[in-house]
């Protein structure tokens, strides 16, 4: 069963526009996503982990359909943003305890995930690696990356290794760190 | 939904604004201490501080918070209760200062001054909220919406004199306001 379906799925609304996409990954599949601009980067991301509806077309997460069932969808999707989290080295604690209380994940236990996770990828600056750590709390099947940092590439691919993950790129360069071996997808909308 | 999201949401939020928040208190406390008996004083004060603290909910204010709360499955109205709950709990703690510090000079000479002041704040904050989430001609409508229903209970607590009368339809008015943020929190797109 694929964990990610998307059928010409489209989002508009004012200047953030995108699509029409369509992918399909099943378990252990990865797949990079090179879109024109920045926005459009950002949107598809969001479509692809239930965070927007989709205007037209279809996306399905798990067989869950995030205009009716949402909550289903983003238990099964992670999202990382683009963006840097303004968070320090200090807030690590209190930001796991936080990501883990809105998943519902047992706090020791996500602490402790959470710091073996944080030492995988220990060269990573904090505003960077806090949202990876966080969105890997839950245990998702599937990992939504929103213009990853292609100078972090190897430590993403290495700590995602055997997930489900999608990037989305605004050029070629920055795809191709991400594209994991033979197995993954490359999209040019 | 467990409380523990609840309780997390609302103190992150909360951490988020602490600055803000003191400043508020502060600010209240002072305006309590100097300003003259009666109700518009503080209904005026505290139920703007509301409002003020349910735009500083606003999207894009603190990104990082919105991305966790939007991308964890949690339901819109699960979200709303929690995300609500948290500007009231800084406009009531308003409202406590500006009446703590009033009653240092004798009260602001209204019985039942607490619930007469607290529902308005509450009911103004909630409805406030459906602003945060909106742009444009809605936004200033429901800001409107938020002084109008100020107003609307003022006019019953201080000119009809009934007390019973703006408690419930303050009430009644929150519930309503509470829903429609969950409605518009579960059909939001966050970009």
């Amino acid at each position: 069963m694929p964990l990610l379906r998307m059928r010409d799925a489209t989002f508009t609304r004012g200047e953030y526009a995108a699509g029409p996409i369509t992918l399909a990954l099943s378990p252990g599949d990865c797949a990079t996503m090179v879109v024109a601009s920045a926005n459009e980067a950002a949107v598809a991301a969001r479509l692809a982990c239930g965070i927007v509806k989709a205007s037209t077309g279809t996306v399905l997460i798990g067989d869950y359909d995030p205009r009716v069932q949402s909550v289903h969808c983003k238990r099964i999707a992670a999202f990382v943003a683009h963006e840097p989290a303004m968070l320090q080295e200090t807030d690590f604690p209190r930001y796991v305890r936080y990501r883990a209380a809105l998943w519902n994940v047992d706090e020791r236990l996500a602490l402790r995930r959470a710091a073996k996770l944080r030492e995988c990828v220990e060269s990573m600056h904090a505003a960077f690696a806090f949202p990876l750590v966080g969105a890997l709390i839950g245990r998702p099947q599937l990992v939504v990356l929103d213009r990853p940092q292609p100078a972090y590439a190897e430590q993403i691919v290495a700590l995602l290794d055997g997930l489900t993950f999608v990037s989305t790129h605004v050029a070629d360069g920055e795809a191709a760190a991400f594209a994991r071996g033979h197995g993954s997808q490359r999209l040019r909308a | 939904m467990t409380s523990r999201p609840f309780l997390a949401i609302v103190a992150a939020r909360l951490y988020a604004e602490l600055g803000a928040v003191e400043f508020t208190i502060l600010a209240a406390v002072l305006v309590g201490m100097l300003a003259t008996p009666g109700l518009v004083g503080p209904l005026a004060f505290c139920c703007l501080a509301g409002i003020a603290s349910a735009m500083a909910q606003s999207p894009g204010r603190h990104p990082h918070l919105d991305l966790c709360e939007q991308s964890a499955p949690l339901f819109g109205r699960e979200l709303a209760r929690a995300k609500a709950f948290a500007p009231c709990v800084a406009a009531v703690c308003t409202a406590v200062a500006y009446l703590g510090a009033a009653q240092t000079r004798g009260g602001i000479g209204t019985p039942f001054a607490a619930p007469v002041v607290l529902s308005p704040v509450i009911l103004c904050t909630l409805v406030a909220l459906c602003a945060a989430i909106r742009t444009g001609v809605p936004r200033l409508l429901y800001l409107g919406f938020a002084i109008a229903a100020g107003a609307a209970a003022y006019s019953l607590a201080a000119l009809a004199h009934s007390v019973w009368g703006e408690l419930l339809f303050c009430a009644l008015a929150a519930f309503f306001a509470v829903r429609q943020y969950g409605e518009a929190l579960a059909r939001y797109d966050y970009i």
